[in-house]
Parts: C-alpha cells; sequence; structure tokens
C-alpha cells in the first residue's frame, strides 16, 4: 500500500468513526448514544461571536398558538390574499 | 441535503448536552422541512392536534438549519385558501370555476378519461410533471405507474435544475458526486449562493468550512453575499461559465497542476481534452468571461493546489446555452485535480443498500424499450432521457448493484419544451392527457405562451395541489394534497447520496387532503392495476422499503432521525467507474454514440439586438419564497411585497428608470413588470429577473391567472434553438437579452431607498 493509499485508508477509518458517532448520536437514547451527543455538540460549538447561525427571525420564534391558526385556517382571522 | 458531520475526534472533551425543554402540552415531532428543496431535519412542536412551531433540530449534526421558510410553516399551510376538497372544473377550461365533488367521483372520472385517451393515442399520450423535490416526493411512485401504463413522458423542473447536472455527470464517472464539506480545503461556488434563509444547510456548511480555514472561490456577475465573503470573486459574464472553466483547465494543464498519476490510471482523453483545451488561451476566456486573466490564472492555482477542493452543484450551470458542456468541464475539473472519491473532496456514495430506492421503485425496467424511444426530446436532445442514459444500465449494474439509478429523479426523463410542443399539437405525437402534483408548471419551464397552450389543448388535466395556483386555474380537477406536516416520509436523498432520514407524522391532514401515495395509489386503482402500488398505507410502502435493515418503519422512525452507510472511499479501486470504459471519461464515449462532440465546448452569443441592449439572468428568488410558492404568506409577503428587478445606477439611467419604478422588462417572447431596485452590487447592462411570481389575491382563471400574466419570468424564457442546450434539449436563463421601459400607472410606486444600494445582490 502506498503511502498516499495508506492517507486515505486513515481518512476512511476516522470518516467511519464520525459516522457511528454522529448515528448514535441521533439515537440519544444510551448512555453511550447521549456521550456521543456531547461529543459531537462539542466540536461543532462555534465561538458566540462568531457564530453565523444566529438570527433573529429564528431565535425569537415563539411558534403559533393552536387556537389562533384554527381560527385563522377558518377565515375568521385572515387577511385573504396580502395587504 | 444534510449538513456534513463537522466532527474531528481530536477535539472531543468535556462535552455538555442539554436536551431543549417543552412547555406542557406540547409534543415534539422529528421532521424534515419541505417548504424547499435541501431538506433540513427540523422540530414541529404539536399543540391541541396541530403543529404550532417548527423549529431546528436537536440533533448537533443538524443544528440550526432551518429558514424562515420553515419557521412560518404551520400558518402557510393553515391558511384558509388551503384546498380541503376534491375540485371539478365548471364551464370551460380556464374558467376559474369549480365545485366540491368526492375523491371516488373524481377518480372515477379521471380513470375513464384517461383510459380514453390512452385507447385512442396511445400510453404516451398521458404525461405528468412534478418535482419530488418540492413536493416532499411521491417515492417514485408516478414514475412507477406511467412505467407500467407505458408512458415514457414524465417531466420535472429537475430537468433545468441539479437532476439534468446529475445525468450529465454520469457520462463522465457514472454518478453524481457530493463535496465533501466538512474536510475539503476550497470550496467553488459558480452563481450559487446559499444564504441564511435559502439553503440553510449549504449556507451553514460553506461558513462552517471556511470558518475552519477553507478558501471560497465564488464565481458570479453579481456581487453577491457570498462573493463579498470569497477569498476570490470572478465577476464573470451571465453564461460565461464552460468559457471560464476552459481558462482554469487551460492553467492546470499547462503549469502541470492536474494529479498526474490519477489521470494516467484512471481516464481517458487527457490529449484530447489537451487540444480542446488549447483553443482557450486566456486572452480568448478574459474576453469570453470580462475576467482578468491573471485572476482566472489565480483562481485555478488556488483550487489545482489546496486540495482537496470541492465544486458543488449550482442552479445556474444547469441553465444555460452550454449546460452540459459546463458541467461536463466541473466533472473533468474534479476528475484532473484527483478530488473524485478522496476524503475532502467529491464524494461518489452510491446507494444505500439496506433501503429500496426510489430508482428501484419506479420500475423502469417494465416500460418496453419501444415506448422509451418514444420519450419525447430523446431524438434531438438525449442526455437526460432514456435514450442517453441506456447505455449506463451495465456500469451502473456493475459498480452500484442494480441497472436503474435516477440520480436527483433527473435520469431517464423527457425533456419539457418537446413535451409541452407534443401537448399544443406542435409535436410528433399528440400529448392530450396532462397530471401535475405539487408543482406550477406554467411557471416553472421556459417558453410560457407554448405551456398556456399546450394546457389550454388538452382533453384532461389533474392536479394535485395544496393552493389554487396559476396551473391549477386551468386544470379539470384539482385534488387536494397534504403537506409535510401531514404524512410520514422517508427521505433518501433525491436517490443521489446513501444516507436515509426518516420524517414523523405530526398531525392529520385537515378536510379531504391526501397524499402523493394515496393519489398513485387511487390512480393505479382507477386505471384498473391495484397490483401496481399494492401497498395498503404509507407506512406499509415503508416498511417494505426499509426491510433490508431488519426494522420496521415505525421502530426506525423511533430509534433515529438518519441512518447512514458506512462512508468508502476511492472504491473505483475496486469496481472501476460506471461509464462502459470503468475509467473516467474525459472524452465521452456516451456522447459520441449519441451523435454529439465527446468534448466540451463553447457557443457564443447569437449575433446582438440593438432592440434588446441588456440582458437578464432569471432563476433568482427571494429568500421568503421558493419558486412559485409561499405568496400566499402574510408574514413572508411583507418582507417582500412585490417582484424586484435589480439593475446598476448607470444602467437605470441608460434605461430612464429610477428606484422604486414600476418597469417592464421585455424580450422577443414577452413582457414582465416588477418595481426597480437599483443595485450597485450588480454590473453594467446585467438585469436580474425574480423567479416564479404571481399573487394569490388576484383574479383567478384565463385571463390575470392570478397575476402570473403579468409577473411570471417564464414567460421570457425562450426555448428557440439557440437559446437551448443541444445535448438536453434545457433553455439558456442566463444572459437573455432583453430591455427595461418605465412603466406608468402601476400601482404607488415604492419611495427610493438608498440603503439598497451598498446591499450584496440576493
Ligand atoms: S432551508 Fe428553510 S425551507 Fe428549506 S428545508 Fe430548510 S428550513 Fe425548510
Amino acid at each position: 500500500m502506498s503511502v498516499e493509499q495508506k492517507k486515505v485508508r486513515k481518512k476512511e477509518r476516522s470518516a467511519r468513526l464520525a459516522i457511528w458517532m454522529a448515528a448514535r448520536s441521533s439515537r440519544n437514547k444510551t448512555f453511550l448514544d447521549r456521550l456521543c451527543r456531547k461529543m459531537i455538540t462539542k466540536a461543532t460549538a462555534v465561538d458566540p461571536t462568531k457564530d453565523f447561525m444566529r438570527d433573529d427571525f429564528v431565535d425569537n420564534d415563539q411558534g403559533f398558538d393552536p387556537d389562533e391558526l384554527d381560527r385563522y385556517q377558518r377565515g375568521e382571522t385572515a387577511v385573504v390574499g396580502q395587504q | 441535503m444534510p449538513a456534513p458531520v463537522p466532527f474531528d475526534p481530536q477535539e472531543i472533551v468535556d462535552a455538555k448536552y442539554e436536551e431543549r425543554p417543552t412547555r406542557e402540552g406540547v409534543t415534539t415531532k422529528r421532521m424534515i422541512c419541505a417548504a424547499c428543496d435541501i431538506a433540513c431535519s427540523v422540530v414541529g412542536e404539536v399543540q391541541k392536534g396541530r403543529v404550532t412551531k417548527i423549529r431546528s433540530s436537536d440533533n448537533p449534526i443538524f443544528k440550526d438549519n432551518i429558514c424562515m421558510k420553515g419557521i412560518v410553516a404551520p400558518k402557510g399551510l393553515a391558511h384558509p385558501n388551503r384546498i380541503l376538497h376534491p375540485l371539478k372544473r365548471v364551464g370551460e377550461r380556464g374558467s376559474g370555476k369549480f365545485e366540491q365533488v368526492t375523491w371516488e367521483e373524481a377518480m372515477g372520472d379521471i380513470g375513464g378519461r384517461l383510459k380514453k385517451i390512452i385507447a385512442e393515442y396511445g400510453p404516451e399520450a398521458w404525461a405528468v410533471s412534478t418535482s419530488q423535490w418540492n413536493t416532499s416526493t411521491d417515492h417514485g411512485l408516478g414514475r412507477r405507474v406511467m412505467n407500467h401504463v407505458g408512458s415514457p413522458n414524465w417531466i420535472s423542473g429537475v430537468a433545468l435544475c441539479a437532476g439534468n447536472t446529475a445525468a450529465v455527470n454520469r457520462f463522465t464517472y457514472g454518478w453524481f458526486p457530493f463535496g465533501d464539506f466538512s474536510s475539503t480545503n476550497c470550496i467553488v461556488l459558480m452563481g450559487h449562493n446559499p444564504r441564511r434563509h435559502s439553503w440553510t444547510p449549504l449556507y451553514n456548511s460553506i461558513r462552517s468550512a471556511q470558518a475552519r480555514g477553507a478558501k471560497l472561490i465564488v464565481m458570479d456577475p453579481r456581487r453577491s453575499s457570498s462573493a463579498e465573503r470569497a477569498d476570490i470573486w470572478l465577476p464573470l459574464k451571465a453564461g460565461s461559465d464552460a468559457a471560464m472553466m476552459f481558462g482554469w483547465l487551460k492553467v492546470i494543464i499547462d503549469e502541470e497542476l492536474y494529479d498526474k498519476e490519477f489521470v494516467a490510471n484512471w481516464t481517458l482523453g487527457f490529449e484530447d481534452l489537451k487540444e480542446r483545451v488549447n483553443e482557450y488561451p486566456l486572452e480568448r476566456v478574459a474576453e469570453l468571461t470580462g475576467c482578468d486573466p491573471e485572476m482566472i490564472a489565480e483562481a485555478a492555482r488556488v483550487y489545482a493546489t489546496s486540495g482537496p477542493s470541492i465544486i458543488p452543484w449550482t442552479p445556474i450551470t444547469d441553465m444555460q446555452r452550454n449546460s452540459t458542456s459546463g458541467i461536463r468541464l466541473q466533472t473533468i475539473l474534479r476528475s484532473i485535480c484527483g478530488y473524485v472519491d478522496v476524503p475532502g473532496g467529491e464524494l461518489l456514495q452510491g446507494f444505500n443498500p439496506d433501503i429500496v430506492n426510489e430508482s428501484t421503485v419506479e420500475m423502469h425496467h417494465v416500460l418496453s424499450d419501444e415506448q422509451k424511444l418514444k420519450q419525447l426530446g430523446s431524438k434531438d436532445h438525449p442526455a437526460f432521457t432514456y435514450r442517453g442514459q441506456l447505455a449506463f444500465r451495465e456500469p451502473t449494474q456493475r459498480v452500484y448493484g442494480q441497472e436503474y439509478a435516477n440520480l436527483v429523479t433527473g435520469c431517464h426523463m423527457a425533456t419539457p419544451s418537446e413535451t409541452f410542443r407534443a401537448m399544443a399539437g406542435e409535436g410528433e405525437y399528440p400529448v392530450k392527457a396532462f397530471f401535475f402534483l405539487g408543482n406550477n408548471p406554467l411557471m416553472s419551464y421556459a417558453n410560457m405562451p407554448l405551456i398556456h397552450k399546450a394546457m389550454m389543448n388538452q382533453d384532461l388535466i389533474v392536479s394535485h395541489e395544496q393552493f389554487m395556483t396559476p396551473s391549477a386555474q386551468l386544470a379539470d380537477y384539482i385534488l387536494p394534497a397534504d403537506s409535510w406536516l401531514e404524512r410520514p416520509w422517508i427521505h433518501d436523498m433525491f436517490g443521489w447520496m446513501s444516507t436515509i432520514r426518516f420524517s414523523e407524522k405530526a398531525m392529520d391532514p385537515p378536510g379531504d387532503c391526501k397524499s402523493t401515495f394515496e393519489f398513485w395509489k387511487q390512480i393505479a386503482g382507477a386505471l384498473d392495476m391495484p397490483e401496481v402500488v399494492p401497498w395498503d398505507t404509507i407506512e406499509d410502502f415503508y416498511d417494505y422499503r426499509v426491510a433490508g435493515t431488519g426494522k420496521s418503519f415505525a421502530d426506525l422512525i423511533s430509534d433515529t432521525e438518519v441512518y447512514f452507510k458506512k462512508p468508502a472511499f476511492k472504491t473505483y479501486e475496486k469496481t472501476g467507474f460506471a461509464t462502459p470504459s470503468g475509467k473516467v471519461e474525459l472524452k465521452s464515449s456516451l456522447l459520441e454514440e449519441l451523435g454529439f462532440d465527446p468534448l466540451p465546448y463553447f457557443r457564443e452569443d447569437p449575433p446582438h439586438d440593438k432592440d434588446y441592449p441588456q440582458k437578464m439572468f432569471t432563476g433568482v428568488r427571494e429568500d421568503p419564497y421558493f419558486q412559485t410558492g409561499h405568496r400566499h404568506i402574510p408574514e413572508m409577503r411583507a418582507r417582500c411585497p412585490e417582484p424586484q428587478i435589480y439593475l446598476n445606477e448607470k444602467t437605470a439611467k441608460a434605461a430612464g428608470v429610477a428606484e422604486g419604478d414600476w418597469v417592464s422588462v421585455e424580450n422577443q417572447l414577452g413582457s414582465v413588470k416588477a418595481i426597480l431596485a437599483v443595485k450597485d452590487a450588480m454590473p453594467d447592462d446585467l438585469v436580474r429577473v425574480p423567479h416564479g411570481w404571481w399573487k394569490p389575491e388576484m383574479k383567478q382563471g384565463n385571463g390575470s391567472l392570478s397575476g402570473a400574466w403579468d409577473y411570471s419570468d417564464a414567460q421570457l424564457c425562450r426555448d428557440d434553438p439557440d437559446y437551448l442546450d443541444h445535448e438536453q434539449g434545457i433553455p439558456h436563463l442566463k444572459g437573455i437579452p432583453c430591455r427595461v421601459v418605465p412603466l406608468a400607472a402601476e400601482g404607488p410606486a415604492k419611495a427610493a431607498s438608498n440603503a439598497q444600494h451598498m446591499e450584496p445582490a440576493e
């Protein structure tokens, strides 16, 4: 096996570990799952001052009130179309 | 697509993780958003039996992959104008009048009429248009039913957006790769501009890569927000992607920056390619692209020497006169630099072996060769049709274990323009029945006047829809569609990648709304072939698809959000590539067999028409909207109430228009209205026309079609030969000659806003 091939196989093993951990993390049921999740959370943490994922629309989202959505769907509060 | 797994084992220490708490009375469901085509993993919060909130996933590998469209989905889908019951047209086609019927009544009549059309004209007289990307899939069932009936005439918006890219990628190395964002060293965006609220996971992936030091090269005529963040920005002329890549190849080959070992061992046609590339010295490329030759050379060097590097799919190169050559040049750059199927490069994932994929569900083998060859467009523009793709059967079986791979659902389809011509009575045979699902075909392909004529010439039109779109207004039947909140879903990455995800049903569909599974099951029944869709419920169907995992769908969905295949690199060393030669075909044997130039080339623009001094590009959508959708949602509409075109100040002055004016953009095919926004981020003489505009509040029915005749950009998209890619027959949408003229008396003009001047052009 050439040096180049060895490098690729090493990366492959590392990718397999990463995928295995991501799969465990997605299960989030056993202690091992949660440990994987914690590790991935740590590994993907972004400096809050440089967090490009932060966004007012996302952060401030409170969702909708179920009764209001019902009324909206019945046309009681809808502005049909716009303006 | 999911975010990549940005994970480095070295960084793991002392992590802390807390579940997001839920409020009392709130239950959560893990879901996949289908408000656009990128399928973010999200969480739906349910109260009193309805989804009241969509938030981003708790899973760190999908974190913060959510945008405003996903967040407002509960309101958008609770809109009072949602179609809740089957509707049957009253009066002539396009009357805009409908009456409520039952599913049984509708299906009885549809089945009878479709059978009559098939008996009279043949099964190929039935065409279907859908976009599995937009509808969160019909699971391959539509094509399965069509294949059993004998019709090859399935079309989709992916014909000019990703699906065609996937199909053309196969000519070089047999599959469509996905870039390994998690460990790449350099990302090249060709006109693509993912943002926080548009293609969000891609935006997050690109910024994550940049944060850990990856370089970003952006080619874009506009100074987009991605261009502003790039290490190198090449402001090329719209539609000159292929010429630019010739320039890169010239530098890479001349300076011997390519991977010599890979080229020698794994490619065919390098010497021929070299000769072709020599026709594009940098001075010529600079002239064709409008970019500085030194910058072109510098960008090429960065791409070739930073390695591994990636060129993600872009919805730009696949919509050009030179699309096939442009896409092929991307594949060639990836290949000769040795970036294919290596960590940090372009991964050829293949199918997940444990899941029955949609290509299998589709059962292409039951459609006879005779019917396959009748597919519209396959004579003149065969690249993604059955005729163009059939030679991949053996190689695909050899490498990926099955004969048919319908990657991104874009392989083996008819060409849209030829289909609409046949529907309009101008084709090689008549098409008289047209179904569309979660798709607004009138506005989603080129040449809207032709599509309108085509639809008016149909004996039967059936639409499966959530809202009264302009296209639905021309239907005989509109059948009410459920939404992604209201059904479970297996997401198989558009038949392209091996990662499988699962979405839970979070609420019951309102009224009589039904899924595409139900739709196709009932159509199969109405055509007296119920055995074609033998499963009783969608869950049964999913159990069949996941049986190879050893679990039921319910088990899987409660157990995990994602089902991976083990990653592997350089698998071609064992299997070869899925091309006839088993090698990367820089010179394509299959394109040659089909009668085309086996090497990429560049067709220059047709002669300049002085009446149309500007060039426009379209296909662009605003953050609150996806394609032709979402204009009914007040929260989204308030952010972007009217269609806007962008010009720079100089071009606006020359056209005699000013910021805030209503203007008309015109060409030989049609015209659209929009408000002008002046953006210094736009180059001279280039016009940005937004995609997919109509106004749900405007008058329905022929004549207005809810404003489609006023605003739909498809009226400007030409499909005459000078504006079609030869091999695929898809239209040129990036650099269409046009003019901008003032338009008096259209609504209150908006006040000029200087604030916009310095913003990037999105
Ligand atoms: S980008 Fe937005 S609309 Fe698209 S899938 Fe993600 S959350 Fe949904």
